[in-house]
């Protein structure tokens, strides 16, 4: 009996250092090459090169504006890229288990009216393989998230779709059902100018003052006019602002609170209203597309630290990371394809007197996780989307979960973690200053909650720290003055392209911007 | 001394015997056959014991010791034999070379226990007496294993049990001569050192085997476990009994040796039957090598092609003889192609190559990943794989017990452009199950007659399994999608009322 006691106490205490030896690592987002823009000086470019146009940045936004101009017949044009590759949040990463998301990973069937330039692009690159008799589009069925979609973990249960049931009293559960036929309403409803209340792109909604009045208090203040009291409804409507926007309940304006339950009106002819797109890459799948035919044209590794109009010309300076050149493009256009913060840093523009303080941005943490079989408590099984009550995370996505194969012994599942709790520039900073080892143990503690056992199961995890992963649609932003003058072009040379011009940072807001972007300096020409 | 050495003498007679029948049920457990298994175990071991007898002679001195030294290796050999059969019968090509040494080796080794005990005791006894003393312990203590091996042992210990208990018991043995003698056994110490290592190896095995043979495997399952593996992908678990051989995969009954021929003649021919041409056969699934073995009854066929996602399946098909008894050997035809992979992944990066006829053999839509083999995707690329006038059959659950699922199927197959000819069958371990003949282009027929070596179908049986009765009626059902797996849903709720 000696022996097997002394067995028992070796493997537990094995099993707590099977948790120190699980590899894990930062990878991603070239900080400090960034950083250089705030704090060294660069030297005058050698380099100067004649072009069209120059695409500054390469995300959606940037590939997007990059797809519409190739399309229309102008080739000569580059995009810079400041990272390896190209994608922005929408960055991928793979392993030879599975590919993965590094950000956002799936596009809701999107809306038919004002998203003509997406149904194009969404045929290009056969997610749309043709329409039917009524017009309704058919999608790849490949593409499609697969059933089963969501799981909520609460009250020590895995419950089927992450809007908080088991184990809820009958009055909480009529206070959601309350609230989801309010935010079915405002789906529906159309303002004075004929417009819908909520839509996507947020340029197209009505701006009927009985909706855009929304957006002067938050969403967590909307939830109490309304005489809403559940705990659970907070909780989920702080899932979902978080989700979306990387930002809490109480900081997101109600309007895009709202906007997220209310904007999308997607039909197809295979799928119901509601049914998300996605892939092993996540929407990495979509710059994959994007880029297709773009390959000569994107170069990445690429620090543009300024960009200013002299005689007429835009002049483009940038630093080559791997050979510490630098170079200058001279363009009769450009198209800034970055967020505003960048944007205003390298037009040298904080001096001028417009404002751009509202635009603020969420950190994010992401993480990847290499894991073996697992064991899973009881309930709905493991779903594409895993959500936990108890976490300030957003749970994890199953990378897998889209491929056609009946088996997998490992799985890479991608964990999201946007930092809420305080002002963003401290919990930046804190994201800035905290290594791999403090998120390991984070992210093991976490999802120790739901997998007790969870540690013996991973292989590896690697992280990736977003500084500014999204733009926050805090209360006031949405229909500021700032936010619908950023986008005006300098002297029709300089054209505006990000997802932050429309507030909300998703696919179909940064292709709309791109191609908006693109289209306005088609125009003037 | 006496009394001691003919006890002893009474513990290593039982042992012995217990395992010799230890040996034979689990070669007839394993390899069928009880009669040839016991015959030969039993012919094998009393003629090792005559080894064992005739190399008596050249053991001269420290008999005593000797003998203890012997206890102790029987018992470590008995007791982990069943042990060891179990887990390595998956290594069917050995196995026989692997239980017959085992089996002599206990053999000898008992062979040489009873001469050796006769010259222990030679001075303490007269010649009359010693004989009849240890020769009558002996067959008492044969009389008492027989009887308790089949009445009290088998039912209540399991045979992996039983064989360390008695190990453990003749280790003892071992132990307590070796504490009472210890003046006149050389090497006493290292031989009380063993004896306490093996017992503690011995209770372990014992400790163990009840968890993990007898509770989680055995206890499951209605008759005798005799084949258990998890393969990376399933648990395959192999169970007989007098008259019949089924195997199941994580705990699910796929077939009985019983009443299969109805399930495979019922999933085979009224496709081939029908059919102008069935020169390329696809299986999907199906690694049992049953419904292939029905092919092989076509001449005309040219070649067979079987997907099956489990190695360990296909290969236990194609090793063990009761098995390939039963699937007369259909994998190893030379018209037979294995390939182990994911069907779905298969079909979709297989594209160019095109069959006549496709069977597929899944097992139930009882969760997500397996729901997938069942939607209007995959059935897409069965559409694709088939030539223009092919067909393809689908196993699809019972449409008496899952009316639901059933008609899932047939609609969502009819869905991606196929005609549909579902019909049912009786069969008894299953129950009444369905079956759907998906149909492409224009060229099937529904059979009027069948090849004449089946035992179940003909032409009067095939009309009466193409009626639904009132209570099997088609129902309207949703389509089945990768995005809704409406199927998983329909199978849940109709099996959970149904066993409950």
């Amino acid at each position: 009996m000696k022996a097997i006691g002394a067995t028992m106490v070796a493997s537990s205490f094995s099993c707590s250092e099977k948790s120190n030896d699980i590899p894990a690592s930062i990878v991603g987002a070239s900080v400090a090459i960034g950083h250089k823009l705030r704090f060294d000086k660069i030297p005058e470019p050698t380099l100067i090169e004649e072009i069209d146009t120059i695409i500054v940045g390469g995300g959606v936004a940037g590939l997007s504006a990059a797809r519409y101009l190739h399309k229309k017949g102008n080739h000569h044009f580059k995009v810079l890229e400041l990272e390896n590759s190209a994608g922005g949040n929408s960055a991928y990463g793979s392993n030879n288990i599975s590919a993965y998301p590094w950000g956002a990973h799936y596009l809701p069937i999107p809306n038919p009216e004002n998203s003509e330039d997406l149904f194009d692009f969404l045929k290009e690159a056969n997610i749309v393989t043709s329409f039917n008799s009524k017009g309704l589009p058919v999608y790849n069925d490949y593409y499609l998230c697969f059933d089963p979609e969501e799981r909520l973990f609460i009250n020590g249960y895995w419950q089927d779709g992450i809007i908080p049931n088991f184990g809820l009293s009958e009055k909480e559960r009529k206070e959601i059902k309350d609230f989801m036929l309010l935010m079915e309403d405002f789906r529906r409803r159309k303002g004075m100018d004929g417009k819908y209340a909520f839509t996507i792109p947020v340029d197209f909604s009505s701006q009927d003052s009985e909706f855009t009045a929304l957006d002067k208090i938050s969403m967590a203040e909307y939830l109490k006019q309304k005489g809403f009291t559940s705990s659970h409804l907070y909780w989920y409507a702080d899932y979902c602002c978080r989700d979306d926007y990387g930002t809490n309940v109480n900081n997101t304006s109600a309007w895009a609170g709202i906007h997220y339950f209310a904007a999308r009106k997607g039909e197809a002819a295979n799928a119901s209203q509601g049914t998300v797109l996605t892939w092993p890459e996540g929407n990495g799948f979509l710059v994959k597309k994007l880029s297709e035919k773009l390959k000569d044209k994107v170069i990445s590794n690429q620090l543009v630290y300024s960009v200013k109009i002299e005689n007429g010309k835009v002049l483009v300076d940038y630093l080559d990371s791997q050979t510490h050149k630098t170079h200058r493009y001279i363009g009769s256009n450009c198209i800034m394809a970055t967020p505003q913060f960048i944007a205003n840093r390298l037009l040298d523009r904080s001096h001028e007197t417009i404002s751009q303080s509202t635009f603020s941005y969420a950190p994010w943490m992401v993480a990847n996780i290499t894991i073996k079989e697992f064991k899973d408590r009881k309930g709905a099984p493991l779903s594409w989307d895993n959500v936990f009550y108890d976490s300030k995370s957003l749970g994890y996505v199953n990378a897998n979960h889209q491929n056609e194969n009946t088996f997998h012994d490992k799985r890479v599942i991608t964990y999201y973690l946007p930092l809420t709790d305080g002002d963003p520039v401290a919990e930046r900073k804190k994201l800035y200053d905290t290594d791999a080892l403090y998120w390991r143990n984070h992210i093991i503690n976490d999802l120790s909650q739901i997998h007790p056992e969870i540690a013996k199961s991973i292989e590896n995890i690697d992280i990736w720290r977003w500084g500014h992963g999204m733009v926050r649609p805090i209360p006031g932003f949405i229909w500021s003055d700032e936010r619908k003058n950023a986008r005006q072009s300098i002297e029709e040379k300089i054209f505006f392209a990000h997802s932050d011009l429309s507030g909300i940072s998703i696919f179909e807001e940064a292709f709309y911007q791109g191609t908006r972007a693109a289209k306005e300096l088609l125009n003037k020409s | 001394m006496q009394f001691f050495l003919l006890l002893s003498v009474f513990v290593v007679a039982t042992c012995g015997l217990i395992y010799e029948l230890i040996a034979g049920t689990l070669a007839s457990y394993l390899l069928g056959d009880s009669v040839t298994q016991f015959s030969t175990i039993i012919g094998v071991y009393l003629f090792s014991m005559g080894i064992g007898s005739f190399f008596s002679k050249y053991f001269k001195k420290n008999l005593l010791a000797w003998f203890i030294q012997l206890e102790i290796m029987v018992g470590l050999i008995g007791g982990t034999s069943s042990t060891i059969l179990f887990l390595l019968f998956e290594e069917v090509e050995s196995f026989r070379f692997l239980l017959y040494m085992l089996v002599s080796l206990t053999g000898i080794l008992v062979g040489l226990e009873i001469p050796l005990l006769m010259r222990i005791l030679k001075n303490k006894l007269e010649f009359e007496d010693l004989v009849s003393k240890i020769f009558t312990y002996d067959y008492i203590g044969a009389l008492l294993a027989s009887l308790i091996f089949p009445l009290v042992l088998v039912p209540y210990m399991g045979l992996i049990k039983t064989s360390f208990f008695f190990g453990i018991l003749n280790v003892v043995v071992a132990t307590v001569l070796c504490i009472k003698f210890e003046k006149e056994v050389k090497w006493a110490s290292v031989l009380k050192t063993q004896s306490i290592a093996v017992i503690i190896l011995l209770l372990a095995g014992f400790v163990y085997s009840e968890k993990i043979m007898a509770f989680t495997e055995s206890l499951s399952y209605p008759d005798k476990v005799i084949y258990a593996k998890s393969s990376p992908y399933q648990r395959i678990v192999l169970t007989k009994n007098s008259k019949e051989l089924r195997l199941f995969l994580n705990g699910n009954l796929q077939f009985s040796s019983f009443d299969e021929y109805r399930y495979h003649e019922a999933l085979v021919h009224p496709g081939m039957q029908g059919l102008q041409e069935h020169n390329d056969v696809l299986v999907l699934g199906g690694g049992d090598g049953l419904a292939v073995r029905e092919l092989l009854k076509y001449n005309t066929i040219k070649t067979i092609t079987l997907v099956d996602l489990d190695g360990a399946i296909t290969s236990l098909f194609k090793n063990n003889h009761m098995l390939l008894d039963l699937n007369k050997g259909s994998l190893l035809d030379k018209k037979v192609k294995v390939i182990n992979a994911d069907a779905f992944k298969w079909l979709k990066e297989n594209s160019p190559r095109q069959f006549d006829f496709i069977i597929i053999d899944f097992p139930d839509p009882s969760n997500y990943s397996i729901g997938k083999l069942y939607t209007d995707t995959f059935y897409r690329l069965i559409y694709r794989a088939l030539k223009e006038n092919g067909a393809a059959v689908i196993q699809s659950t019972s449409p008496f017990v899952a009316p639901l699922s059933y008609w899932c199927i047939d609609t969502t197959i009819q869905s991606v452009g196929f005609k549909t000819l579902p019909y049912h069958a009786f069969v008894p371990s299953f129950g009444d199950w369905g079956y759907i003949l998906a149909v492409k282009g224009t060229q099937y027929s529904i059979p009027d007659n069948f090849i004449s070596n089946l035992r179940f179908l003909n032409h009067e049986t095939f009309q009466q399994m193409l009626i639904f009765p009132k209570d099997m009626e088609k129902k309207k059902t949703e389509i089945n999608k990768l995005n809704n797996q409406a199927i998983v849903h329909y199978f849940e709720k109709e099996w959970s009322e149904y066993l409950h």
